[in-house]
Formats: structure tokens, sequence, C-alpha cells
């Protein structure tokens, strides 16, 4: 196949003779683990630094805590429970598990609702005529105007919280989907047609497969905004969920608390995203090679 | 090239069937089209394009025919309403006699982009006509088809790599060998090897003379390169520039196969580029000025 290795494919089935085994080398260990050691010091420095201004007394430690107080905050918030018969909880475990529950549901609900709308709105003229001008307009609408008309109609519910979230997280999965199924590529779906495909076959085997990418970075919007509109959901009402945790907290000026829940949810939004990016790295690694 | 090492008995026997059905029929028409006039309606603009005009054309079995054009003279065109992508305005275009109304497994198509589905492995990509066309082969034959196609084009042990893994040629080597899976009677071609480098580029125009030489495909084939085109053709079909028309056909009479041959150094080759390079001089400086303008 010589002819064809100066043009630069990936050769996968590669021939043994043309693959040299090297050894660890520093500079191999570096490029591999390099990274994440200084992310490690980076990271250690930043909360020693954190520590030492802290303790120095510049700001009141009712404003800011000290790292070592955040983390013993965040420790025990994790390690205990409210005790059996408490009007409201000072864990930070009993909130997290409520406000994942909520986004769990919410996020669920909103691709139930958004994927198929999308697809049906990147499929059908009339159905995108229709909906686009609400789609467009509630998506523009800043989603926190909205969580007074709730809490009227639903009061201070968890049915209030879960549609604030359904309507912070499904705009994005719908439009996503959408333009996934609008920039579907003409050459391919040109192919399919040629080799027989009817409109279903062509809607199963090229437009869906081609959008899913798209889809799962709506859902990973769909993550973040959704997170928003949790926290929003509980600053504003209720007396559950980290949201809650975190106005109660300020209110009773423990700054340690409210830092290490700030802390939780960098943690919790971080994870969910980097899970969807490898979840679409993992159903689309054209795009990974292409795109980034 | 060691890629024709691994056909099995049945398929070298299923191949040869196929080849002597052509061979027995080859000289008859295959394609005809009779005063094709297409064009494009532009919606915004309340536009109607005309692509190409009154263009009538004859291909026949084992033919291998080479549309050469400036850009934007309807040559894509032509071959889309020989796909049955794309019905025409006026006229009829038959295919083994029967009118054009829609795709079908008589005819294959090779693209410019190669659009293979990127979430599809190479074997996928090949087998994935039989999914959408019903030709009555059972699922050991289709295997065995795929992968004497894939061995036919060289790809024999790339069958699960994706084609984000692949080089421009090896791409459209899957490209080649999806058109040929089905063992369709005409295979058409789009600049199908526009985006590929030089030297790979003339090693694929060998590997097609072959393949076609072994298949004994028809092919309509679309090129910008007039070098292509002599390498390729029976016959190179010049269209004029918008709306594209049919300015002359040349007749290519150099020995084959032509991949064992210097064919820059004869004669014959120096006169057929000349003659075609003047007829597509005018037509390309018209174009050129249309894109500037």
């Amino acid at each position: 196949m010589s002819t064809f290795e100066q043009s630069g494919g990936v050769p996968v089935n590669e021939d043994a003779d043309r693959i040299e085994h090297t050894g660890w080398t520093l500079a191999e260990a570096w490029t591999s683990f390099g990274p994440w050691l200084v992310t490690a010091l980076n990271l250690t420095t930043f909360f020693c630094l954190w520590e030492l201004f802290a303790r120095s007394g510049v700001i009141s430690p009712l404003f800011l805590p000290t790292a070592s107080g955040m983390f013993q905050a965040l420790w025990d918030g994790l390690t205990t429970t409210a005790p059996p018969g408490a009007v409201v909880s000072g864990s930070i475990r009993d909130h997290l598990i409520y406000s994942l529950t909520n986004l769990g549901i919410g996020l669920f609900l909103a691709c139930a609702i958004g994927i198929p709308a999308g697809l049906l709105m990147g499929g059908n003229k009339v159905v995108e005529t229709i909906l686009s001008p609400y789609v467009w307009a509630l998506a523009s609408l800043p989603r926190i105007a909205l969580v007074p008309l709730f809490i009227l109609f639903l009061g201070f519910t968890v049915k209030m919280q879960i549609t604030i979230i359904v309507l912070s997280a499904v705009f994005p999965i719908i439009i996503n989907a959408w333009a996934g199924v609008k920039t579907t590529e003409k050459s391919l779906l040109a192919a399919a047609k040629v080799f027989g495909a009817s409109r279903h076959e062509l809607y199963m085997k090229v437009v869906l497969p081609y959008t899913l990418p798209f889809i799962i970075s709506g859902i990973q919007q769909g993550i973040g905004r959704g997170l928003i509109g949790v926290i929003i959901a509980e600053i504003f009402g209720g007396s559950n969920g980290l949201g809650y945790l975190v106005s109660r907290s300020a209110d009773t000026f423990n700054s340690a608390l409210m830092y290490a829940v700030l802390f939780v949810l960098v943690v919790v939004s971080l994870t969910l995203i980097q899970f969807t990016r490898w979840l679409e790295a993992y159903v689309a690694p054209w795009r990974r090679i292409d795109g980034i | 090239m060691g890629g024709i090492v691994n056909i099995t008995k049945g398929n070298r026997l299923q191949a040869a069937t196929a080849t002597a059905e052509r061979a027995a029929a080859k000289g008859e028409p295959v394609i005809v089209a009779k005063n094709v006039t297409i064009g494009y309606q532009l919606h915004r603009e309340r536009k109607r394009l005309t692509a190409l005009k009154d263009v009538t054309l004859t291909v026949n079995r084992g033919e291998f025919v080479v549309l050469v054009g400036p850009s934007g003279c309807g040559k894509t065109t032509f071959i889309n309403a020989v796909s049955g992508l794309v019905e025409p305005w006026e006229g009829t275009i038959e295919v083994n006699g029967r009118p054009v109304t829609g795709p079908g497994p008589d005819r294959a198509m090779v693209f410019q982009d190669y659009a293979l589905m990127p979430w599809r492995t190479v074997e996928s990509n090949v087998r994935m006509p039989f999914e959408f066309q019903q030709l009555g082969l059972s699922k050991q034959e289709i295997a065995d088809r795929v992968r004497h196609y894939i061995d036919l084009v060289g790809l024999g042990g790339f069958e699960r790599s994706f084609p984000y893994e692949l080089s421009g040629g090896m791409k459209q080597r899957v490209g080649i060998a999806r058109a040929l899976v089905c063992e369709p009677d005409i295979l058409l071609a789009d600049e199908p090897f526009a985006a590929i480098d030089a030297m790979t580029r003339e090693a694929m125009q060998g590997e097609l003379e072959r393949i076609v030489a072994k298949t004994e495909q028809t092919v309509v084939f679309i090129t910008h390169s007039i070098d292509e085109a002599i390498t390729l053709a029976d016959r190179v079909v010049v269209i004029s520039f918008r709306p594209g028309r049919i300015k002359e056909v040349v007749e290519v009479k150099l020995p084959r196969p032509r991949y064992q041959f210097d064919l820059k150094i004869m004669p014959e080759y120096g006169e057929l580029h000349d003659r075609i390079w003047r007829l597509v001089k005018d037509e390309a400086l018209q174009s050129a000025r249309g894109a500037a303008r």
C-alpha cells in the first residue's frame, strides 16, 4: 500500500515492522503526566494562598473563611445528615441529594420534550414554522423572569422548581437537535438516496446518527442551564436544596458552609459536563478529530 | 497494489458471470438522454436557472465516457439526472430502455467529497447499499461481496477502520467499493479524484481503469482535468459554459490498459490534449469572467 501512505492516512492496521516500541523517557513521562502535576501544584498553591490571605485578617471571616475552614465544613456537611424530625437540614449531603434528584427529573423531562420537538422542527417545515417563534421567544427570555409567575401558579413546591429546571434546560436541547437535522450534510443524503434509501431510512440511518452528537452537546448546555435553574428555583422558594443552603448560610453568616456549597456546585457541574464531553467523544469520534 | 489477491472462489464465479453478461451485450446503448434540459428554481430571487440545455447523449455498454467543462456548466446536474436525484424539465433519460423515475440499483455513484457515513466503518459503509436495496442476496452472499470489493479496491485489512482514520485516497476507494458492491450497470462518478493529491490521483486513475476493465462497467465520469479525461475515457464530452450544451465529443483511441503506458510521450496524446484544451479554453474563460462578475 506504499503509494497511499504519503497522503497522510492514520494507519490503523499497521504492519508490525513499522512500529518501533520506545521506552519511557523523561520527556514522554512529562507529556503524559506533566499537565496533571501542574494542575495539582496550581490548585495546592491556590488553596495555600487563600489560607494565608484569610488568616491575615484583611477580609473579615464573615465574608471569607479560611480554606481549611471551608474544607472542614465540606467534610462535616457531606458526612452528617439531619437528625430525624429536624425542620431544616444543615447537611450538604441532604440538600445535594435533593438538588440532584430534581436536576435529574428536570433534565429527563427536558430531553423527553426537547429531543422529539427539535427533531420534528428540523424534519417538518410546517412544525418548524409554527413552533419556531415560540422557541426563539422563550429561549431568549431570561428564565429568571418567569420564576415569580411559577411561584404564583405552583407555590413554593417541587413542581415549581422542576418546571423552572425544565424551562431552563429544554431550549438548548431543542435548538441543537433542530440545527443538527438542518445541517445534515447534503452529500450524505444524496449518497443514501442514490443507494435507494426511503424517506424513513434517510431519517433513521443518516439524519439521526448525524444529529446525535448535536443532541449531546444540547444536553451538555442543558445541564449548565438546568443547574442555574435549580439554584435559582431554590434560592427563590422552598427550604431544600443547595440553592437554599447557599442563601441560608449567607443569611446566618456561616461563610465556611456557603463556600463549601459553592465548591460542591463547581464539582457537580464539572463532573456532569465532563461526562457529556466523554459521551460525545464516544458516540462521535469523527467530530473529535475534525473539530478540536 | 496487492488488492486482487483475496478473491474467494464463489465471488470470482459471480463476478465472472456478471462480467460475461455485460460483455455479451457490449456496445448496445445503456443510457439514452434525449434533448434534456434541466434547471433550478431560485425561490428567493423568483428565477429559474437553466443549468443544462438540450443535451442529447447516448452511452453504450462498457463505455467510459468523461464529461469535461468549466465550473458550473451543468456536468453534475446531468449525472444527478441519470442517477435519478434530479428530474429533467424537458426531454427524457432512459437507462436500459426504461425512463429514469428515481434512483435504482442499476446505477451507483461516487462522490467528490466521498460522502461516507462518518459513524460507519469501512465495511459498514460498503455494506450500506444492501440495507436500502433488496437484491435477493443471502447474508453470506452479501458478506462475500462486501469483502470482495473491499479487497478489489485494495483496502483489505482496513474493514474496521472509520473514514476519519483514512487518507483521502483511501476514503475514495471506500466510495468506489460502495458504488461497485451492488454490481450496477452504470457507475457515475462526480469528480471523484478532485480532492486527492496528484500522486495518489494518478495511482487511483490506474486502479479505476483496472477495476473497470475487470467488471466491464459502463462509466460516466466528470472531471476538470483534461489529462484525467484522456487517461480514462473512450469518449470525452466537452460541455459549454452556462447553460451547458454538448460542444463536441472527442474519441480517445489510445491503447489500453493505459496505466501501463507512458501516455504523455505519445504524439496522439499531445494532439488530443491540445484539441480538448482549445475546446474548453473559451468556456473556461467565460466561466472565470462569470465568477469575477
